[in-house]
């Protein structure tokens, strides 16, 4: 085999050789990204307060939620919610099958979601929003 | 109750300008993108020597020391000073965006350039006053604008309420343009895909497609909750309401339309494999995956005893060597394509000898680059680009399932499977898995209707990746729901 011919195998393999070294090196990154994904994923879902007239709690703060959590103003619900038109327990939140689903637990003032009251059970999606007094929380996916 | 939402209070409190400019450095990125411009060196490297012993070695000469250069070393620069800004960019804007998609798109575009160099430049030509471009140098122009409105939508699209909120809108201007291209368009191939207005001509199929992701992902993550009920029954089947499965069949009778006006079998093809994902992946029930694909083989049986052009399309595929001279010439050529190709490839440049000054294998830049990559590249390089689009679909679904909300999960997915799905059904037409449908490998084919839509794909992506973004919209109240509410 004279040296052109060479030459030229040797360029013709480098170059598949590389494209799979980029293959290797992306999948190293998106294995790594996986991995680190799955160790976090302890909660279901994420409520974040979008209002709180009270400050308590304030706005922006996040609550991970586990496949129930119940809101009001008693201190021994998963998520306290300081606010004079909260009852002690107000509602839950369950997430059965692959849904979630807001009770309100007889509640003075009632619930929302987006505005409209609760009777007993209603479906909640991801970018809902939960209204328990004058605080409005935003359910959104467990973040991955 | 008041519907506006809280902001952060950072984003009232700055200007613009100084928000931009808040540096944040991407190291993966620009090693990856490294890898890329080292691979593509190599790749021109390969093309240029061969395509300079050629006319000696034609010439029965075997040229003793090879004279290794680029191909068109220029051309490759400019390909790889483009990306280069596109990812300054992305660090100066200091986005937390995605860093994978952009060299794993980059690698795709840079094989389909070197690809475009090493076909005959006289198969697209175009001339600009004095100046006359031929394929690698329109597909290099047409590259660089690609990268540019991918970088430019990945950056400064924060907010997505402009795709949410008016999604009828979308899909009104989707139908719109479909019926133009009906009434409008002109006749390539016996197939009316392309629309001349003035000027500008390209392919409205390619822009619908993301369209269409966008409509359904609004109507979808809206009606979500209604679509898993289950309140009709017929025999073992149990159904959404009825009034929700009107899209459906919507959507069925639009894919027949694009089938039997456009003779279009890819598009029809693609738009209705992405909504079928789409829809399974908003409700996650089978029955409605069954129910589609039943409608899908009653429709395509129909069309098939209907008309002409899709008969022809599944004999040439259930045998092409029937006509080799005739209908099933394309198809023949590429699978001999891909035999001369074996494992390794014939190697970049050496594949696709000429039959009369013309490739063999007709529209080979647009609907077989394929097949002239498996000559070059071999199994194993073809394994490679597969392997690229798998990287692609993978990051979109990753950023679906990093998503904030309902919207933009079904909207990462969709845009992700939209370019997987594409390059699956052109792929597998040819290699003769399933009929062949004239539609274009995302990112490598030549096009500027392709290459701008599947980058507007790749910027929107981009910006839906970070999660540093503008919280999604307060919902409006539903009171469609109230109903079903109510009867619990």
């Amino acid at each position: 085999m004279d040296g052109f011919t060479l030459t030229i195998w040797i360029v013709r393999l480098l170059f598949l050789g590389l494209l799979y070294l980029f293959l290797f090196a992306v999948v190293r990154v998106l294995l790594r990204d996986l991995r680190s994904a799955a160790r976090d994923r302890t909660e279901l879902g994420r409520l974040i307060v979008v209002e709180s007239p009270a400050g308590e709690p304030t706005v922006g703060a996040v609550f991970g939620l586990d496949a129930i959590a119940t809101i009001g103003r008693d201190v021994n619900n998963t998520v306290v919610v300081d606010d004079p038109f909260a009852s002690g327990q107000h509602a839950s939140l369950t997430y059965r099958g692959r849904n979630w689903y807001v009770e309100d637990l007889g509640s003075t003032n009632g619930t929302f979601i987006n505005g409209t009251p609760v009777e007993s059970v209603a479906p909640l999606g991801y970018g809902d929003e939960v209204q328990v007094g004058e605080v409005r929380f935003r359910l959104e996916r467990a973040r991955a | 109750m008041s519907v506006t939402a809280a902001r952060p209070a950072r984003s009232s409190a700055l200007p613009g300008i100084l928000r931009l400019v808040r540096p944040r450095t991407r190291w993966r990125e620009l090693a990856l993108l490294g890898l890329v411009a080292v691979a593509l060196v190599v790749g021109s490297i390969s093309l240029g020597a061969t395509a300079d012993a050629r006319p000696g070695l034609d010439a029965g000469r075997v040229p003793q020391a090879a004279d290794l250069r680029l191909m068109d070393a220029r051309g490759l620069g400019i390909y790889l000073a483009a990306l280069l800004v596109a990812h300054l960019a992305f660090v100066l804007a200091g986005r937390r965006t995605d860093q994978v998609l952009l060299p794993a798109v980059g690698m795709l575009g840079g094989i389909g350039l070197l690809l475009m160099q090493r076909l005959p430049q006289d198969l697209v030509t175009q001339s600009f006053g004095s100046t006359d471009l031929g394929l690698g140098q329109l597909q290099l122009a047409w590259l660089v604008l690609a990268i540019g409105v991918a970088t430019v939508v990945g950056i400064v699209v924060r907010s997505d309420s402009w795709l949410r909120l008016y999604k009828y809108t979308w899909a009104a201007a989707g139908i719109a343009l479909l019926l133009l291209t009906f009434v409008l368009g002109t006749d390539v191939n016996g197939a009316r895909l392309s629309l001349d207005i003035g000027p500008l001509s390209g392919q409205p199929s390619e822009l619908l497609k993301v369209i269409l992701v966008v409509f359904l992902a609004g109507y979808l993550s809206e009606n979500r909750p209604l679509l898993v009920e289950e309140n009709t029954r017929i025999g073992p089947i149990r159904l959404p309401p009825l009034p929700y499965l009107a899209p459906m069949l919507a959507m069925w009778a639009i894919a027949l339309g694009i089938v039997i006006v456009q003779r279009d079998l890819g598009a029809a093809l693609l738009f209705f494999a992405v909504f079928l994902s789409l829809l399974y992946i908003a409700t996650a029930r089978r029955s409605f995956v069954v129910l589609g694909i039943i409608l899908f083989l009653v429709g395509a049986f129909v069309l098939y005893k209907l008309f002409g052009h899709v008969q022809q399309r599944v004999d040439v595929w259930l045998d092409p060597f029937d006509d080799a001279q005739g209908a099933g010439y394309q198809v023949v050529q590429a699978l001999y394509a891909f035999a001369r190709g074996g494992l390794l490839g014939t190697g970049l440049g050496a594949g696709l000898p000429l039959i009369a000054g013309n490739p063999p294998i007709p529209a080979v830049h647009t609907d077989f680059p394929l097949a002239a990559l498996g000559e070059e590249l071999g199994l194993i390089g073809l394994l490679a680009i597969l392997g690229l689009y798998l990287v692609v679909v993978e990051r979109g679904l990753r950023i679906a399932a990093a998503a904030a909300d309902d919207f933009r999960a079904i909207l990462a997915a969709g845009l992700s499977l939209v370019v997987g799905v594409q390059a699956f059904i052109i792929a597998a037409g040819n290699l003769k898995l399933i009929p062949l449908t004239g539609i274009t490998l995302p990112f490598i084919s030549y096009g500027g209707s392709s290459l701008l839509a599947n980058a507007l794909v790749v910027g929107l992506l981009l910006a839906l990746s970070d999660r540093g973004v503008e919280p999604p919209p307060p919902p409006r109240a539903r009171r469609r729901f109230a109903r079903l509410r109510g009867a619990r």
